[in-house]
């Protein structure tokens, strides 16, 4: 077999030709056995090697050398996304009743950036999925930021405020990160976990069961009330 | 905020604020495409990180939001021939063999799967990269020839020698395995 026989039957296999040259190539393989042979031996390395990296050994981080994740990257551009919050705040959210942000200026006139008031960078983040994997990043991206923060000498304060589906992220029976939030509530007391009160009064309600959320987390009355509240202070506002 | 401008700032913000959800969507498939070029957990994990890093900090000069994945995924392969390549060639570390792993190792997963690994590891870095751009991660030709950097041709051309090769290393791998595996083809 020439050596462009060889790049065709290999385009052929992987669907790059036109259909013309495709045409040309089956009439081949129907007179070449050989030439059919190679084709369906490609077509079989190709699935043998989704098959060897379907399931690669998952991420390894090595201890004390973790790098800033993706969202350090962002970390210097807060504030600039503070500034930016109404706008996201409206755009993004389709669960929080707009009579209950009339608190808020729609064009984010008067709002402070996060360092207005102290040294201290302060981020809300705002969990409202029930994605615990996006839940798990934000841990990630968090413990990373925090790490960060420290080593340069800078303040930071951080509060991880859970409300509706984003509450099973600390419910005692849901969460798939118990442990991650207790290590992370003791080496951090610049953290904070915050559980909304209607949420778990509305599930409770509504499921008939009792909810009993994680020790590490605070109650209080109303999540949405809360980081509105964060963000007339000043803070910065990421929904996760 | 100047009200003039706040429609085209917002609009960059939701933009970026969409595209970051985006790029975190694609972390897995990076993962195990940097794994299959490195074998190691650790540098793999390196790599993704550094290249999800470097893409949210600018996002602006995305120009195609359909091109995500491979825009991604050139910054990746940008990474590994800059960084990582180098990093390993200097310290004269070659990627892991594969093939050392132990009969237990090798009874958890099928030998197929070993195997192939093991021939995979033994390609050069420019094979293996373009076997799995394309047979791993789907990528057209036109693709992988952005992602690489060099003219569609030459993805064709190396390719076939790539398949070739990793052919003959599965024959080798198939030959000196002691276990009884009945070849995926006869030698000819």
């Amino acid at each position: 077999m020439s050596r462009n026989d060889d790049i065709d039957i290999n385009a052929y296999v992987d669907g790059e030709l036109t259909p013309d040259e495709r045409l040309e190539v089956l009439a081949a393989l129907r007179e070449n056995p050989d030439l059919a042979r190679e084709a369906c031996e490609l077509h079989n390395l190709k699935s043998q090697l989704h098959l060897a990296y379907a399931n690669p050994p998952g991420p390894g981080r090595k201890p004390g050398r973790r790098k800033p994740s993706a969202l350090i990257g962002i970390a210097a551009s807060l504030l600039a996304l503070a500034i930016g919050v109404t706008g996201g705040w409206f755009a993004g959210s389709n669960d929080i009743r707009p009579d209950r942000l009339v608190l808020l200026d729609p064009q984010g006139r008067g709002q402070a950036p996060a360092t207005a008031e102290s040294d201290a960078t302060r981020i809300v983040f705002h969990l409202t999925t029930s994605d615990q994997v996006a839940a798990g990043e934000l841990l990630d991206d968090i413990e990373a930021m925090l790490d960060a923060y420290h080593e340069n000498g800078n303040a930071l304060r951080v509060e991880v405020v859970s409300n509706g589906d984003g509450l099973d992220f600390l419910r005692e029976r849901l969460s798939r990160h118990k442990v991650r939030i207790k290590q992370l509530a003791e080496d951090y007391g610049n953290l904070t976990f915050v559980a909304c009160k209607n949420t778990i009064d509305r599930v409770e309600v509504e499921d008939g069961i009792e909810i009993n959320v994680l020790p590490e987390a605070e109650v209080i009355d109303s999540g949405v009330n809360h980081v509105v509240r964060r963000q007339k202070e000043g803070w910065a506002y990421i929904r996760v | 905020m100047d009200k003039e401008e706040s429609p085209s700032l917002l609009g960059r913000l939701g933009r970026n604020r969409r595209l970051r959800t985006e790029v975190s969507a694609q972390r897995d498939r990076l993962y195990r495409l940097a794994w299959s070029w490195c074998h190691d957990q650790y540098l793999a994990d390196d790599l993704v990180q550094e290249t999800l890093t470097k893409a949210l900090s600018r996002l602006d000069s995305l120009r195609e939001e359909s091109r995500l994945g491979v825009w991604l995924t050139r910054i990746m392969a940008n990474l590994y021939r800059d960084q990582f390549r180098r990093k390993r060639e200097e310290t004269g570390q070659e990627i892991e063999p594969i093939s050392e792993e132990t009969p237990e190792d090798a009874t958890e997963r099928s030998l197929l799967v070993v195997h192939t690994r093991a021939a995979i590891s033994a390609l050069k870095d420019d094979h293996r990269q373009i076997i799995t751009l394309v047979d791993l991660s789907g990528f057209s030709y036109a693709d992988t020839a952005q992602i690489l950097d060099v003219p569609v041709g030459t993805v064709m051309s190396r390719l076939s020698r790539a398949r070739k090769r990793l052919r003959e290393e599965l024959e080798k791998a198939y030959v000196t395995s002691s276990s009884v595996v009945v070849p995926l083809r006869k030698p000819s």
